[in-house]
């Protein structure tokens, strides 16, 4: 069963080179454009470099500490919607290629059950996607540091205070990490929906997994002039339980600035325990269930002749 | 002799359409069984039921084991091809070397190795199967399979488009590198012609219906074709062929369970094609 997983696992990562290209094309993007922004910035507008680089030398620890984390933290958000597109793609793709291309035929013809295949591609869509996320995350902090440090280096400056002393660095890692992959457990009702519509839709599985989701809210408030299921899916995209205070404004709060904080936490935002018990999560890790389920039986029943 | 496969009443219904209709057979170990029937005639269907890829009623047995619920212990000891085209054309000659070493408990790689090396695949490990012809392909499914220690081998149209030469290869390439005593073969294919050679055991299937299963010796013994003329044509037609066409001016006529000495006064006896014989059953049914 376990040796299945990593092999089947493995085989998504075949078949989906996406999911590590994605990720490294961002990174690389990113990583680009801060190094041309830098040069850039040095070459043809000194003004501007130094005021930022005054600024990074001038201003107190704590201010700088916060500048630089909400900078890395902002690199991650990036990655985040990254994520949350090619999670959309790869899971729509999951189940609906092999079908398009007949290849199933011979997949079902190993020993494996419809089971362990469907259940392999929820763990790459909901852990492997959000893992190689964090670390192209990681990889994009750490070529921005570089990029960073030798930019304050041919300054004259001192990096490895300014730069990597400024930076809780495993606090930021760890945070990415817990953040990742908690907001692919928190859309894996999405993911459970977009597998089992894979495995049942015979074209065009994009516009059959969004086309409800518009429709039956609209159709809602015709008939019954109410709203539950636009709240119940919308309420997806509103903050996480895992957050500690209500909303993104008070996250980066301009007070926050004037805080004179040592060190700069993100997990201190972070509630993994609130986060845990919150029904909402388990709700949602229900209507994932009770989708994976219908593709393992949409799998196993329909003849595809 | 041990039964392998084990149908008794089974049936499959298509909404309305009966695709399998009370079906009962036995596949004994070690043969090589040809199921032939028109398109339409249910032979997927009933395939797809043996391999557990569809439910069906009735009572089926394959291998001592229910194919349906219990797929994953069949698929250990069974193979199949369903069609020339199913290996994912994404994937690497190696990685699917890799992939069914790590899922599959009864393949041998060092076997399919071997098997590779004879074929032109063994040049392209890092080929797509999208960049090989479909001749490879065939190769490198039937290595896998060959390679695979099964009791029961399920090819369903396994030479569908390709050409003369891979198809004659393909067969010579079963009998030597897959089939022994202990293995049994069900294929279904619509080139009867090639394969009616390496067949033990027929079965035809029409309509969902089996209307012939026979072994490919009792299968000379049961019917014969007589090839005359005239007068003498008239007589023979009294003995009640099955079957009657026009060569040359001669008459060829097919008789079921015939009177041989009777018969051979009359004109000349052959052994008939399995091709002819399956025309002449499934227009006899439709008659």
């Amino acid at each position: 069963m376990i040796a299945n997983q990593f092999a089947l696992v493995r085989r998504e990562i075949w078949e989906h080179r996406s999911i590590y290209i994605v990720p490294m094309v961002v990174a690389i993007i990113m990583s680009v454009t801060m190094l041309a922004v830098v040069i850039g910035a040095s070459a043809f507008n000194k003004e501007i470099e130094a005021a930022i680089f005054g600024a990074s030398n001038l201003v107190g620890d704590a201010e700088r500490r916060f500048a630089l984390t909400g900078f890395f933290a902002a690199t991650s958000w990036i990655f985040l919607v990254a994520l949350a597109i090619l999670t959309v793609f790869y899971s729509l793709d999951a189940l609906y290629g092999e079908r398009k291309d007949k290849s199933i035929l011979f997949w079902r013809s190993l020993p494996v059950t419809d089971a362990e295949t469907i259940i392999s591609k929820l763990l790459t869509a909901v852990l492997l996607l959000p893992l190689v996320t964090v670390a192209a995350i990681i990889a994009t902090h750490f070529a921005n540091l570089i990029i960073f440090s030798i930019w304050v280096m041919v300054k004259g400056g001192n990096a490895a205070h300014l730069i990597w002393g400024s930076l809780a660095l495993f606090d930021n890692w760890l945070a990415a990490l817990i953040v990742t992959l908690a907001s692919a457990v928190w859309m894996s009702p999405f993911v459970g929906w977009f597998l089992f519509v894979s495995a049942f839709t015979k074209r065009m599985p994009l516009l059959m997994a969004f086309m409800p989701l518009i429709l039956i809210p609209l159709i809602e408030f015709i008939a019954f002039r109410s709203h539950y299921f636009a709240d119940a899916v919308g309420g997806r995209g509103d903050m996480m339980p895992l957050f500690r205070g209500t909303d993104l404004e008070g996250f980066f709060d301009e007070e926050r600035l004037r805080v004179n904080e040592e060190v700069i936490s993100l997990l201190g935002h972070l509630d993994v325990g609130q986060f845990l018990v919150s029904p909402s999560l388990w709700a949602g890790l229900v209507v994932c269930g009770l989708f994976t389920t219908a593709a393992i039986y949409i799998r196993r029943y329909r003849d595809e002749s | 002799m041990t039964s392998l496969v084990t149908a008794r009443g089974v049936s499959k219904q298509f909404g309305r359409v009966c695709a399998v209709d009370d079906v009962s057979f036995e596949i004994e170990k070690g043969r090589i069984m040809g199921l032939i029937g028109p398109n339409g005639a249910g032979k997927t269907t009933l395939l797809k039921a043996l391999l557990g890829l569809t439910d069906c009623d009735g009572e089926l047995s394959v291998l001592g084991l229910d194919p349906f619920r219990q797929r994953k212990e069949l698929m250990r000891n069974i193979c199949f091809i369903a069609d020339v085209a199913v290996l994912p054309r994404w994937i690497r000659v190696g990685q699917l070397l890799d992939f069914v070493e790590s899922v599959h408990p009864n393949f041998s790689r060092e076997k399919a190795e071997a098997l590779l090396k004879k074929t032109k695949v063994d040049k392209r490990r890092d080929s797509k199967v999208r960049e090989l012809s479909k001749g490879m392909v065939a190769q490198l499914h039937l290595s896998i399979i060959a390679a695979i220690d099964a009791k029961l081998l399920v090819l369903d149209e396994p030479t569908l488009g390709l050409d003369i030469i891979f198809r004659k290869e393909f067969y010579a390439n079963l009998l030597s590198d897959y089939f022994d005593e202990e293995r049994t073969i069900l294929v279904t294919t619509h080139q009867v012609e090639e394969i009616e050679n390496i067949l033990t055991d027929i079965m035809f299937i029409n309509d969902g219906r089996i209307i012939l299963d026979e072994t490919m010796d009792a299968l000379a013994e049961s019917y014969v074709e007589l090839m005359t003329s005239g007068e003498q044509a008239d007589k023979a037609r009294n003995l009640g062929p099955i079957a009657e066409r026009d060569i040359f001016g001669k008459k060829i006529m097919l008789f079921e369970k015939p009177n041989r000495q009777r018969l051979a006064e009359l004109g000349e006896l052959h052994t008939p094609s399995v091709a002819d014989l399956f025309v002449a059953k499934i227009k006899g049914v439709a008659a």
